[in-house]
């Protein structure tokens, strides 16, 4: 009898431990550089895009109409390249696709532009064969590791998921009763995911699901504002909290794991964050808007 | 046969069990201070001689007039003031439950406060459910505002002037926004008989029997004919509902002709244009609804056809920096607070439409161009303030007003101060003065 009590309690351990020990864990990071000017010294102003993968920083210089390149070896970075592309004229997002291009949006003309991995304009994305409404107005897109392109259509509330050409493949509705819809993302399993603003809420639909579902509750108690999500490659979710100036990561499950930084002028604090990026080595790079910066930080495993 | 009789002596069992216990919790609640036969609340009234008057009222709560003045009140001790048994705010609770259904639409905060004798009079009144007063007047004692537009407009709804009840729930609505009765159109049908053909006429023969109603008309009155709202979109006043609606015969009459921005564009193209020519445009404007997100397409209450007050739009989807006004408004730490911010008038500082510039900010600078509308920086301070003067925390940066004070309040801190104390707000830069 009190072998099976000992067995029981050990059981109980065993299962609940780990739980109440990691689940209320916090993020840890700490701050490695941040970026003020390009190479010629010449200030940021409000960025609001930054992409990034194992080698190079891409970042929208919005308010100085102009992308920064940067090469990040060994936590040491070149100067910032300056790119000016005359067809993108106000920056506020981009993304590299598995090639190495880069896509940018557009905030006055809201177009997707594509430029090559050097920053040349090689034309704008074009979606084609999209069903009716054939009426879209792009907020937000994300590419997936095969290239497909998901735009954010908050005109007729959908996901449009297309091709790398741009050619519709199909498309996912908006849930029903959301809030605002700011941002879009596909995590690394392809499950497509969904930013509410007003509510603080994430939805996610599996890959070729045709509705999307809550992933978390709203969040409200959690964060102010959240305008931009991207995941990393063991799947864990992060909320750009632009209101509350910080970084807000949650895991696959909707399960809230920590923060990361806090309003600020100091380097390793933010204002009015805009988009982040993080890379496979756990470098995170975050679009300080108000502070007209980017600053760098990494994930400590 | 058998069966029939086995069912009716069950339900006498159960009757039986019930009897006795009803009849126990009367005997204890009797016994509860171990009266004398028949004493209860006569007891009472010898000393609580003045009482008795009150109860002649025309309308006397139950457990009073059955004496059972111990169903609130405890005769000896009590931790209460009026030696209730229990707080005060729950004390009806204890018989009137449920007053509230679970997860009601709307709730009246009287109600949800417990503080039900604001209404009623726990021991007898001379109207009907103990009310302290009646008719509308108990209601526009609190409802100031409502109680003197239904003074003034010049055209005046009847059911309003009879009764709120006419139309309102006085605890909660389970279903239903502003503690109504019943959903817009159903709750005006039940007067406005809608096959009239009258009625048609009236509506260019739109079929609006299954549109809402107070999308155009104030139900609390108005200064305008047929109660419709003060600020008319001009198509509405001039009858000319096919300039934006499909026409009244066709298959489907109210469809819009157009979505969203479209639909204004026909006549508010000026403005859409250049609304659209700036770096950043409100994202609600790129949606199906557009224009219609903030304003309403008939008619309203609010100047420009808000759907409500600048701080009640705002804050349909800004409630974050809704709850930052509202607590810098409330913190006694901020008797000169911001005008704008006091006020909720959030388009004082930023573009509802679009801008050029970062959090649709009305100007350039958030700082120099925008708080510089009321005050004078240049004199604000010796502390050297402007576009040339570099932020030591940040080269990218000047040194401007939001450097130590937040443009939508801080919430608890003074003076609407990006830091708790002065202190800390020095030490950003000066760091040489901090105290280690």
């Amino acid at each position: 009898m009190r072998g099976a009590l000992i067995n029981i309690f050990l059981t109980a351990a065993v299962l609940f431990f780990p739980v109440s020990a990691f689940s209320a864990g916090t993020v840890k990071y700490m701050h490695v550089l941040t970026i003020y000017s390009d190479e010629k010294d010449m200030g940021l102003k409000n960025p609001e895009g930054v992409a990034c993968n194992e080698e190079r920083i891409i970042v929208a210089d919005t308010a100085n109409q102009r992308f920064l390149q940067f090469k990040l070896e060994d936590r040491t970075l070149t100067a910032g390249a300056e790119i000016i592309v005359p067809q993108v004229t106000y920056p506020v997002l981009v993304k590299f696709n598995a090639k190495g291009e880069i896509f940018a949006l557009d905030g006055k003309q809201r177009r997707i532009a594509r430029l090559s991995p050097e920053g040349s304009f090689t034309g704008y994305l074009e979606p084609s064969g999209i069903p009716s409404p054939a009426s879209y107005a792009i907020k937000s897109f994300e590419i997936d590791k095969d290239n497909n392109i998901y735009v954010l259509d908050i005109y007729s509330g959908r996901v449009i998921v297309l091709n790398p050409d741009g050619a519709y493949r199909a498309h996912v509705n908006f849930p029903a009763g959301y809030g605002f819809i700011s941002d879009v993302t596909v995590d690394f399993k392809g499950n497509i995911l969904l930013l509410d603003s007003v509510k603080s809420m994430v939805y996610t639909a599996a890959k070729g699901a045709d509705v999307f579902s809550p992933l978390t509750e709203g969040m409200k108690e959690q964060m102010r504002f959240p305008t931009s999500l991207t995941t990393d490659d063991r799947g864990r979710i992060y909320l750009v909290d632009r209101n509350g100036s910080r970084i807000m990561v949650i895991g696959q499950d909707g399960s809230f794991l920590g923060q990361m930084s806090e309003l600020g002028w100091k380097e390793g604090l933010l204002n009015y964050p805009s988009q982040m990026c993080v890379n496979s080595k756990g470098e995170v790079v975050v679009a300080d808007t108000n502070n007209s910066r980017v600053q760098i930080f990494k994930l400590i495993k | 046969m058998k069966l029939n009789l086995m069912r009716m002596r069950l339900a006498l069992m159960s009757l039986l069990i019930m009897s006795v216990f009803m009849i126990s919790a009367q005997a204890s609640d009797d016994l509860k201070f171990r009266l004398k036969p028949g004493a209860k609340g006569e007891l009472c009234l010898k000393c609580h001689e003045p009482f008795k008057e009150k109860l002649k009222a025309a309308f006397v709560h139950t457990p009073v007039k059955n004496g059972e003045c111990s169903g609130c009140h405890n005769p000896h001790t009590s931790a209460q003031g009026k030696l209730l048994d229990t707080v005060s705010t729950r004390i009806c609770d204890s018989c009137h439950k449920n007053m509230v259904p679970d997860n009601a639409r709307s709730m009246h905060k009287l109600v949800v406060e417990g503080n039900c004798v604001q209404c009623h009079d726990p021991h007898a009144s001379g109207n009907k459910a103990v009310l302290v007063k009646g008719g509308n007047e108990l209601c526009l004692d609190c409802h100031k505002d409502t109680a003197e537009k239904i003074k003034a407009v010049r055209f005046k709804h009847k059911p309003v002037n009879e009764n709120c009840m006419n139309c309102h729930n006085p605890h909660a609505s389970e279903k239903l926004g502003f503690l109504l009765k019943e959903d817009v159109p159903a709750l005006c049908v039940k007067c406005h008989k809608t096959d009239n053909p009258a009625f048609g006429r009236q509506h260019m023969n739109y079929p609006v029997a299954v549109s809402r109603c107070n999308s155009c008309h104030d139900s609390h009155g108005s200064n305008r004919p047929v109660i419709i709202f003060e600020d008319v979109h001009a198509p509405v006043a001039e009858k000319k509902c096919s300039q934006c609606h499909e026409e009244a015969g066709s298959q489907s009459p109210l469809a819009t002709k157009k979505k969203g921005v479209e639909l204004c564009s026909g006549c508010h193209k000026d403005m859409i244009d250049v609304t659209f020519s700036k770096n950043r445009v409100h994202s609600p404007l790129l949606d199906k609804d557009g224009c219609l997100n903030c304003h309403n397409a008939h008619a309203a209450r609010q100047k420009k056809l808000l759907t409500g007050t600048v701080l009640y739009v705002c804050g349909k989807c800004h409630s974050d920096t809704v709850e930052l006004q509202h607590a810098s408004k409330i913190n006694p730490k901020n008797p000169g607070l911001c005008k704008p911010v006091k006020d909720g008038d959030c388009v004082s500082c930023h573009s509802p439409h679009s801008s050029d510039y970062m959090l649709l900010a009305e100007k350039p600078s958030m700082s120099f161009d925008i708080c510089n509308k009321c005050h004078d920086w240049k004199t604000h301070s010796t502390h050297p303030v402007g576009e040339k003067i570099i932020d030591p925390r940040n080269k990218n940066l000047s040194v401007d007003c939001i450097s130590c004070h937040r443009a939508c309040g801080t919430g608890n801190k003074p003076a609407m101060s990006q830091f708790e104390t002065v202190t800390e707000t020095c030490i950003q830069c000066h760091k040489e003065l901090e105290r280690r």
